[in-house]
């Protein structure tokens, strides 16, 4: 069991969390727990529902995808201060889309999905703020993604090339 | 007056660049799928003593009746035994030298090109951003600051390739961190057994807390991989003409004289390969230049 | 200025047949004669050895994507102004040997053997001068000199002639590169009825013209050529207004939509870079015999148009026409002025003349004057 003391201590070194107003801090100190996994341990796996938000303190977490044939692929890793699972807050996905399992011990701030998604409907202000700072997160993601896409370290065949 | 560099060239023989001198494959080292250092030997021995090269230039390797390449220098400019270029096979000169074996002669003219400033950026923190086969023309710059680690700050290398396979000179990341040098890498994409990051350089820009006063960044990668570099690093207020690039275009001759690399009005050849962004700028995001 | 005697900067009278002993004189000097003649309908340029091979009573009319020659039998023998050939062709050969590679027991000897002819270059026209200059700029350089290039160069006997019926497509006086030239030759002529006037342009040009019946000018023949040269200068086919401002025009205009235009219309022939006295691009060939045991490295004439020329790894960093005519519009009218402190265009107009499909610069670079947003 995490104590109220550690928890605000780890959030408290959380770059978006630092910024938030007393109050808002205060709604999501209470809907957050810390979890502690070892190496290969899962987080969750593709199909589950969103249970948690995670916010990475220390570690690293890979997102994989299980590719028959091929078995997982990593595909990203989240290091201290990125955000995992950000689907939970989102209204369209109601799965998760990827496994994320930790590569290395890690600790991690777990925000409570439904809880968050309920104090963001009760308080829009809070709400607004969320939602802004994982769209932040979804495009570097996406950025991150288009860059792996274009596979800019391939080794295309060249005929006809002189050098 | 010309703005552009008029250095007298310092290759082999100022007199005649355009002629290759003789080196014998020492060795032949892969370091990748696909890519491979060729250690030379110059069959003379006194130009061997006096070649001097500066971390980021380049040689043009000639295989005779076939043509030449342009390779960047990726060895210790102290050492001077034997001089390493790591080529990707790629081209039709490349693939020739793929076939070619320890004894075989390569015609080497060199070196050519305006270096990395190591020398300029003492006292400063060095961030070296590489990507894929843009880590050679850097690995000399590590060297150096290795020799010279007292006259330098942090000393970062952030480094990408496609998978865990292709990161090249991964037997020497070790030493590198045993010098005080951080080295940080991430592959695009990779499978259970490898625990380390998986994204894309630019990113390895967020989690690096680093003071803008203070640092010089040094890229090299494909070019798309530069731009976000440069991006990222102007983001976090690394001024402008504290980050340096290296280009990559088609070379023929190295002196600046056949036309070919040219990127605005620089010759890639002679007043790069290694470019201060604020030179650049004006041509680097426009579309096919 | 003493008429009587031949000092450098001398103006003479030169009756026209002399012109046949100035040939006679060089060639028994040891020099190649070379001039204008007309060949399969269009002028070039070729070894002469004398008057009668010069394009006598000919002119031509040029436009954009138009050329035709013109006999209307008159006396004289420069009327008509360059066709597709350059002298850049015999100072900087389109195919030249760069070195000679041979392989004995694991060891290699090199030869470079870059004996080359004595050029006399006959009726070089103004333009052609100054292009000839930019050319010096391009490839004899502190760092380095392309040996072909000065061998052939610092032997060479330039005998211009300044133009006073400037073509279609001509526009070397918004250039300042004509239609007279006033220094860099040995010897300039200036035609007029039946004499030449003659600008004593160095030792050399001095020595050759010793040997001539030469007379002194009158005043009437300098205020002729004067004249005739006044009228040309407002004659011109074309014009290019604020040449000065068009390094920062065409660099501050890289994405300007007129690029999509010219593109869309250009065929990428290389046509403008081969007729081109000063585009100066190279490729490097390198070829063997059977054995592989000797090697020959050639030089070779390239051009920006050329799909390979900007080929990389992975791909080509300029992949369609549209980018390739930009790099050759904006290196010549631009670039060239921060690499070599000159602009590279010498409005000798052939690149207007002999593209196929008529593009003309002077015309591309007004176009990216108006304003876009």
């Amino acid at each position: 069991m995490s104590t109220e003391i550690e928890l605000t201590a780890a959030l408290q070194t959380i770059p978006w969390f630092q910024e938030l107003e007393q109050e808002h801090f205060n709604q999501l100190l209470g809907i957050a727990t810390l979890h502690v996994v070892d190496s290969k341990q899962d987080l969750f796996r593709e199909g589950d529902q969103e249970d948690y938000l995670y916010v990475v303190l220390e570690g690293r977490i890979a997102i994989e995808m299980s590719v028959p044939g091929r078995g997982r692929v990593r595909v990203y890793t989240a290091e201290p201060m990125d955000v995992v699972g950000w689907s939970s807050v989102t209204p369209v996905v109601r799965q998760r889309t990827a496994s994320a399992r930790a590569v290395l011990p890690s600790r991690l701030i777990a925000l409570d999905s439904y809880k968050l998604r309920q104090l963001c409907e009760n308080n829009h202000d809070l709400g607004y703020i969320v939602m802004r700072r994982m769209a932040n997160v979804v495009a570097s993601r996406l950025l991150v993604t288009r860059l792996q896409l274009i596979d800019m370290f391939s080794h295309p065949v060249n005929e006809g090339s002189n050098a | 007056m010309a703005t552009l560099t008029n250095h007298r060239q310092e290759a082999i023989s100022p007199y005649s660049p355009m002629q290759p001198y003789p080196a014998r494959i020492a060795e032949i080292k892969p370091e990748a799928p696909g890519v491979s250092t060729y250690w030379l030997n110059f069959l003379d021995p006194g130009l061997q003593q006096n070649f001097n090269f500066k971390p980021g230039q380049f040689n043009m390797l000639s295989l005779p009746g076939i043509g030449e390449a342009a390779i960047s220098i990726s060895s210790d400019p102290s050492k001077k035994e034997r001089v390493g270029h790591t080529v990707r096979l790629a081209g039709n000169v490349t693939r020739a030298l793929g076939q070619m074996q320890s004894g075989d002669l390569v015609g080497v003219r060199g070196p050519f090109g305006t270096p990395w400033p190591v020398a300029e950026n003492r006292g400063k923190d060095v961030i070296i951003a590489a990507g894929g086969i843009g880590l050679p023309p850097l690995r000399p710059v590590i060297y150096q600051i290795m020799q010279h680690r007292e006259d330098f700050g942090r000393v970062v290398l952030l480094y990408g390739a496609r998978t865990p396979q292709d990161l090249q000179f991964a037997a020497e990341y070790e030493q590198w961190q045993a010098a005080n040098i951080e080295v940080i890498v991430t592959v695009d994409l990779a499978d259970e057994s490898w625990t380390g990051q998986v994204g894309v350089v630019p990113i390895l820009f967020y989690r690096l807390r680093m003071d803008p006063q203070k640092s010089v960044v040094f890229t090299c990668g494909p070019e798309i991989m530069l731009r976000f570099v440069v991006f990222e690093a102007l983001a976090r207020r690394v001024h402008e003409n504290r980050i340096f690039v290296s280009l990559e275009r088609n070379m023929k001759c190295g002196l600046g004289f056949c036309g070919h690399c040219q990127v605005g009005p620089f010759f890639v050849c002679k007043d790069g390969p290694v470019f201060s962004y604020n030179m650049l700028k004006p041509y680097f995001s426009v579309e096919n230049l | 200025m003493p008429e009587n005697r031949l000092e450098l900067g001398a103006v003479v009278a030169l009756p026209y047949a002399e012109l046949n002993i100035l040939l006679a004189d060089l060639r028994k000097a040891g020099y190649l004669t070379i001039g204008p003649s007309v060949r399969n309908d269009a002028l070039i340029y070729t070894e002469i050895s004398s008057l009668e091979e010069l394009p006598r009573g000919y002119s031509s009319q040029q436009d954009a994507g138009r050329y035709q020659l013109v006999y209307t039998g008159h006396q004289r023998f420069f009327d008509i102004t360059p066709g597709p050939h350059t002298w850049k062709q015999f100072l900087f050969p389109a195919r030249s040997e760069l070195l000679t590679l041979r392989k004995n027991a694991g060891h290699w000897s090199i030869e470079d053997n870059h004996s080359r002819p004595k050029y006399a270059l006959i009726g070089v026209r103004p333009c052609e001068l100054a292009a000839i200059q930019i050319q010096d700029k391009v490839f004899i350089r502190p760092e380095w000199s392309d040996p072909v290039y000065r061998l052939n160069r610092q032997s060479a006997f330039i005998v211009n002639v300044n133009c006073l019926h400037p073509g279609g497509t001509c526009f070397c006086a918004s250039l300042g590169t004509g239609p007279q030239a006033l220094e860099g030759f040995d010897l300039s002529l200036t035609e007029l009825e039946d004499v030449f006037l003659v600008n004593v342009g160095s030792e050399a040009g001095r020595l050759a013209l010793s040997e001539l019946a030469w007379e002194p000018a009158t005043a009437f023949w300098q205020q002729s050529a004067h004249a005739g040269l006044e009228v040309a200068r407002l004659k011109m086919g074309r014009s290019l207004l604020d040449p000065a401002s068009l390094p920062t025009l065409l660099l501050d205009n890289l994405e300007h939509p007129n690029w999509d235009t010219v593109g869309e219309r250009c065929l990428g022939c290389a046509n403008c870079t081969q007729v081109c006295p000063t585009c100066f691009c190279w490729d490097i060939k390198d070829s063997s015999d059977l054995s592989g045991e000797t090697c020959r490295r050639e030089r070779v004439w390239d051009s920006c148009f050329n799909p390979d020329y900007s080929y990389v790894y992975g791909g080509n960093t300029r992949p369609n026409i549209r980018a390739r005519y930009r790099q050759w519009l904006t290196h010549k009218m631009a670039s060239w002025q921060i690499q070599f402190d000159t602009l590279g265009c010498v409005g000798c107009g052939r690149c207007i003349t002999w593209c196929p499909v008529g593009i003309d610069l002077t015309a591309e670079i007004a176009a990216l004057r108006v304003e876009h947003h």
